[in-house]
């Protein structure tokens, strides 16, 4: 890998653990709040006390996007940890079980495979209602099969090793050879995919607001600020196209920072 | 273009340094050898002795590497080149000087047939099919419209060797031609390449690890270490009256089928002597006793008290066969017909056979690993804890995230914190090892170690049956013969029931009593180890027999 790239991605650790900070502390910090207007509306940005100006109501768009980012970085955390761990679960049994249990799963795994997204936020819209938590829900449906399939695969391969032969021959079973002797090689490559995946998860979150099935008006949450704003492009350009940036710069630093830490797993050999 | 009694290879002060790590790695330190016209050279040494960098130097294989630096000259059939610098190779790499590599599959072209590679080559279709029968191929207008991947190992390593002396070359470099192959199929190469090289006249530096090979092939042989050459002349001086100490070490560690089985083999070893004197039953004068040759296994055998005779392991009428799949309907391939098999109580039993025979689907059977489809496998589990293994490859038998003491400790689970710290630091002590390993990761450790952690693994508690797949191939010779001694002293010491599975017949008669020949998945014949050299009668053993190098 060119140095550059290498350069390029520390740069990512390095901006996203700026992000996370502001994310965390920012809103603390902020003068106003996200929700009670305080400026004049339609303001551009670098005016006098609102960086990113105001929008059409007059609220403080640096500090919605700062709490939108908060609460976009948590939904995708708590997205892809509750994915990863159920996908690896349900990978893990169909892998090294076999057998009846093996075929049953991941036919399973396949029709919610099928399932699209937004079909789902719709499905469970309808049944909850519009919310941060629906789209959480719908998200984490669609999104753990993909875990379950790749934890499988790896699970498949490395119970063939020798190692784990070995260790069989040494009296270590079920549970016990799963964890000690199978799981720690398969850790590495679900910990790259979540890392590379929050990304995608931050812009799925972020369209489903868009399409009107996430958090209601006025929560500070980017797709809906983009949505709500694009009206005003026209006149106010960075009513929608700043918080819609803040998305697309988040998921690239995430998806930067996944490469990284794929870089430096497989030099450990992993 | 080579003036008279110039030698087709010659090197002189041949240095070569790996910069990419620092401090850069001396590969080659100020080596000097020549190759004459018709000449074999052997270039012996354990691994990292820097012996393949010289073969891939004088082949011009460095030019392209980035990172490479090199001092002294080589000269190739009278052309002087610069083993760093790509000029003046043209015309020679490949033409002057051609090879023959350890793995032929991964040299030979897998989308061309063997007659598209060879006439290429040879410029004639007749003239291809006389060197596939100058290279005692069977059946040659067969092989010449094969892939590579349709051959057998033996087949391939033969078209490679055609390919190779097909140029006409002037020097030959042969890169542990046989490691890879059956040993019976070795010793026809061997001879091959032989009658060969005498017929064309060309020279030959041959590489490799194996001091029984380089005995058999070379007129000349030079010995490295660590880069350095440690010794050097006619083969029969080499190795009938070794200068050098390390050069005498190796040639002792070599096993020939007239080695006393009595003894440790070898020259006393550290690490064997320190396992012995753990013991406990290990007389004073342990190191010199080994030397003078009046160390006898029988010294560490242990009083027995229990009942003598009975079987630790009897299997009757073992029969499997493995799908091999197909598009329609599975299709079967018979791996072992009616395998009637025993090892009596203390007794070790060694299995012997070619790949494919069958032999390592009976270690798997016996190991629980597979289920036999008919016939009885019993394992008299009362003589201790069940069946273990030491697995040929011993760093893929070990989980590289687990330290030495978590795998060890593994099959103490019963036993409370403190007894299994102790157990494991005794199994450690037991092969020699330093118990401060226990905190150490695989990866760590050299391919030696690793083999003695993994029969640390398997007698931390004894087994009824101890099974050894090939335990001491993947190893250098003077750690394999450590191996094969620790394995003997725990036989010995502990009364170990063994089935040792293994090609090599000279390593079968030192660990074992007896030797079963199988074949095509049946055991064709039963000798004692002591007299299988005339007792051996099934055409297998004969051929295996004859493939142990004198």
């Amino acid at each position: 890998m060119p140095s550059w790239l290498r350069r390029g991605e520390t740069l990512a650790v390095v901006m996203l653990s700026v992000v996370l900070v502001a994310a965390l502390i920012g809103p603390l910090l902020s003068p106003y709040s996200s929700i009670i207007p305080s400026g004049a509306p339609h303001l551009p940005p670098l005016s006098a006390g609102h960086l990113f100006g105001t929008d059409e109501l007059g609220l403080d768009i640096a500090t919605r996007i700062l709490e939108g980012t908060r609460t976009s970085l948590l939904t995708a955390l708590v997205v892809t940890v509750i994915a990863a761990v159920a996908g690896m679960l349900i990978g893990t049994l169909a892998g090294f079980v076999g057998g009846v249990l093996d075929t049953v799963l991941m036919r399973v795994t396949d029709l919610f495979l099928a399932l699209p997204a937004t079909i789902v936020a719709m499905a469970v819209a309808a049944g909850l209602g519009t919310g941060l938590t629906s789209s959480m829900i719908a998200i984490t449906v669609v999104w753990w099969p993909l875990y379950a399939r790749l934890v499988r695969g790896e699970v498949r391969r490395t119970a063939r090793a020798l190692h784990v032969e070995a260790a069989r021959m040494s009296g270590t079973r079920g549970t016990r050879l799963v964890l000690r002797h199978v799981l720690p090689s398969v850790l590495p490559t679900v910990a790259v995919t979540a890392s590379l995946d929050i990304g995608g998860v931050i812009v799925t979150v972020a369209a489903l607001s868009f399409v009107g099935l996430g958090a209601p008006a006025p929560a500070p949450e980017l797709g809906l600020m983009a949505s709500a704003g694009l009206q005003y492009v026209v006149n106010s350009w960075w009513i929608p196209v700043l918080p819609g940036l803040a998305v697309g710069l988040l998921s690239l630093l995430f998806n930067y920072a996944g490469d990284g830490l794929r870089a430096v797993l497989r030099g450990k050999g992993a | 273009m080579s003036k008279p009694h110039a030698g087709v290879l010659e090197v002189a002060g041949l240095s070569i340094r790996y910069t990419s790590r620092t401090p850069a790695v001396l590969a080659v330190d100020d080596v000097s050898l020549t190759v004459a016209p018709g000449q074999c050279v052997g270039l012996v040494g354990e691994s990292g002795s820097g012996k393949s960098t010289i073969g891939a130097a004088v082949q011009g294989l460095l030019t392209r590497e980035t990172h490479v630096e090199a001092d002294g000259t080589v000269r190739v059939d009278g052309v002087d080149l610069d083993v760093t610098a790509e000029a003046g190779w043209d015309g020679v790499r490949g033409h002057r000087v051609t090879t023959v590599f350890q793995d032929p599959m991964s040299s030979l072209d897998p989308t061309m047939t063997v007659g598209r590679m060879l006439t290429r080559v040879t410029g004639s279709k007749q003239e291809s099919l006389r060197w596939l029968e100058a290279v005692e191929i069977r059946d040659p207008g067969t092989v010449l419209r094969a892939y590579p991947h349709q051959l057998s190992g033996g087949m391939r390593q033969r078209v490679m060797i055609a390919l190779a002396l097909a140029r006409g070359p002037a020097l030959l470099v042969a890169d542990e031609p046989t490691t890879a192959l059956d040993v019976s199929v070795q010793a026809q190469i061997l001879r091959l390449l032989t009658r060969e090289r005498e017929r064309l006249g060309c020279g030959v530096l041959f590489i490799t690890h194996d001091l029984g090979v380089a005995r058999a092939m070379c007129d000349e042989v030079a010995v490295m270490r660590h880069g350095r050459l440690v010794e050097r002349g006619p083969a029969a001086t080499v190795f009938g009256a070794p200068a050098e100490p390390y050069t005498q070490r190796l040639v002792a560690s070599r096993l020939t089928l007239s080695t006393d089985r009595q003894r440790p083999i070898g020259l006393p070893d550290p690490t064997v002597l320190t396992a012995m004197r753990e013991t406990g039953a290990a007389p004073d004068d342990l190191e010199h006793r080994w030397e003078r040759g009046d160390l006898h296994w029988s010294s560490f055998t242990r009083e027995r008290t229990e009942v003598r005779g009975g079987h630790t392991l009897e299997l009757a009428g073992v029969t499997k066969s493995f799908r091999t799949g197909g598009l329609f309907g599975a299709a079967h391939k018979t791996v072992l017909t009616g395998v009637d098999l025993r090892v009596a109580r203390h007794q070790s039993v060694a299995l012997v056979g070619e790949s494919g025979s069958g032999k390592s689907t009976i270690l798997r059977i016996v190991a629980g690993l597979e289920t036999a489809d008919a016939g009885d496998v019993y394992v008299d589990r009362t003589q201790g804890a069940g069946v273990q293994v030491v697995f040929q490859d011993a760093g893929a038998s070990l989980t590289p995230w687990r330290t030495v003491g978590q795998l060890l400790a593994e099959r103490l689970e019963d036993l409370p914190k403190k007894e299994r710290d102790q157990r494991v630091r005794l199994a450690l002590e037991r092969v020699a090892l330093d118990p401060a390993l226990a905190g150490s990761r695989p990866g760590q450790l050299s391919g030696g170690q690793r083999q003695r952690v993994a029969i640390a693994r398997a007698i931390v508690v004894p087994p009824a049956l101890l099974l050894c797949d090939e335990p001491t191939s993947a190893l250098d010779v003077s750690v394999a013969c450590s191996v094969l001694n620790l394995l003997n002293l725990l036989r010995h010491e502990l009364g170990l029931s063994i089935l040792f599975v293994t090609h090599d017949l000279a390593a079968a008669r030192i660990i074992a009593d007896r030797v079963d020949v199988i074949s095509d998945g049946t055991i064709v014949e039963q000798v004692p180890a002591a007299s299988m050299s005339t007792d051996m009668t099934s055409e297998y053993g004969r051929r295996l027999l004859d493939a142990v190098l004198a």
